[in-house]
C-alpha cells in the first residue's frame, strides 16, 4: 500500500492484514555529495517501491523522512516508530542508505543497505539488481511475520 | 480585356461571397471533425504487447514472463513492467495474472515448499491451484485474473487481462 488515498482507504478496510510500516530514510545532501545524495535517493526509493510492489497486501510504504545533516537530530525515530506501533502496526522497518541508522539497532529495526548507483543502468540490469536486493529484505521480513 | 468588365457592385459581391465562405467553412469545418471525430478514432489492435518468450519453449511448468508496456497518466508518460505466469496445457498457452486477488501481492509459483504444486502469496499464506482457482480456507476470494494470448512470429504476446475462464 502507498500513502495515497486509495490505498489507505483499503487499508482502513482491511486494517488486520496490513501490519507492517516501511519507512524510508533519506539522506540529502547539496554540497560536493549531491550526486551520491541523488544516487542513493532514486535507489532507495526505487528499492522500496519494488518492495511495496511485492507485498502490497501486508505493508504499507510511507513516504520518505528526509533529512540534511543540520536537521538530522529533528528526526525522532524511535518516537515515530512509537507513534506507529501505537496506531496498529506491529512491525515497523526503517531502510536507509544511511549508515549512521545502524548506531541505533537495538531501539528500532534498520534495514541498511548500500546503495547501488542505477542511473548507468539499462532497464534489465536495474530490475536484476533490484530483485538480487529484495532478496536481501525477503528473509529479514518473513523472520519478522514468522515472530508473531 | 474581355467586354464585359465587372462592375464595381459585382466586383464586391464576388469577394464578400468568397471570403464570407472561407470564413463559413473555417468556422463549420472544425465542428463537423469534432462531430464525426469518434468514428474516425483508429482503434489499437487489441493492444496486444510481445514478450521475449518463445511459444515453443513453454512447458506444463509456468514461468515468468515480464513485458513492458507504455503508461500515460494525464501528461506523465512511463514504463510500465508486468509480469505473467505462462504455461502451457495441451496445446493451449495459459497466462496467469501474479497478481494476490486478496490485496495485490504478487504470487510465485511452487513458493511454498510445502505445496510445490501451487501459486503462493508470501504476504498471507494464499494458495492457488496451477489453473489459478483460490484454494478454500486461505485469504483469497476469487481465481487469478487471465492474460489474452496471442502468438506472433512464435512469440508470445500477451493481451487484457480478464476474468479467469478456466475456473
Amino acid at each position: 500500500m502507498y500513502f495515497n488515498v486509495k490505498d489507505v482507504q483499503q487499508f482502513e478496510a482491511q486494517k488486520e492484514f496490513i501490519d507492517t510500516a516501511i519507512v524510508p530514510l533519506l539522506s540529502l545532501k547539496f554540497d560536493e555529495g549531491i550526486k551520491q545524495s541523488s544516487s542513493a535517493a532514486e535507489y532507495l526509493m526505487s528499492l522500496t517501491a519494488f518492495i511495496e510492489q511485492q507485498f502490497k497486501g501486508r505493508l504499507m510504504l510511507l513516504p520518505p523522512f528526509s533529512y540534511t545533516e543540520q536537521t538530522k537530530s529533528g528526526l525522532f525515530v524511535p518516537l515515530l516508530k512509537e507513534e506507529l506501533h501505537n496506531v496498529g502496526f506491529k512491525h515497523v522497518l526503517f531502510l536507509t542508505c544511511d549508515h549512521s541508522w545502524t548506531s541505533l539497532m537495538d531501539q528500532i529495526d534498520v534495514i541498511w543497505l548500500p546503495s547501488i548507483p542505477l542511473e548507468s543502468m539499462d532497464k534489465e540490469v536495474k530490475k536484476t539488481v533490484l530483485e538480487d536486493q529484495l532478496k536481501q529484505v525477503i528473509p529479514i521480513l518473513s523472520s519478522k511475520w514468522t515472530q508473531s | 480585356m474581355s467586354n464585359n468588365r465587372v462592375s464595381r457592385r459585382q466586383f464586391l459581391n464576388y469577394t464578400l461571397t468568397g471570403v464570407g465562405g472561407f470564413m463559413a467553412a473555417g468556422m463549420l469545418m472544425p465542428m463537423v471533425r469534432f462531430a464525426i471525430d469518434p468514428a474516425l478514432q483508429t482503434k489499437a489492435e487489441g493492444n496486444f504487447v510481445q514478450t521475449s518468450q518463445k511459444i515453443a519453449d513453454l512447458t506444463e511448468e509456468p514461468v515468468k514472463v515480464d513485458f513492458t508496456f507504455e503508461q500515460v497518466d494525464a501528461w506523465y508518460k512511463s514504463d510500465v513492467t508486468e509480469a505473467a505466469w505462462v504455461y502451457k496445457d495441451g496445446d493451449t498457452v495459459i497466462a496467469l495474472s501474479p497478481v494476490c486477488k486478496h490485496l495485490g501481492c504478487t504470487i510465485n509459483w511452487a513458493g511454498d515448499s510445502a505445496h510445490p504444486d501451487q501459486f503462493f502469496c508470501a504476504c498471507h499464506a494464499g494458495r492457488y491451484e496451477k489453473n489459478g482457482k483460490n484454494v478454500a480456507g486461505t485469504p483469497p476470494l476469487g481465481p487469478l485474473d487471465e492474460y489474452e494470448v496471442a502468438e506472433k512470429d512464435g512469440y508470445l504476446m500477451l493481451g487484457k487481462k480478464v476474468a479467469n475462464t478456466l475456473v
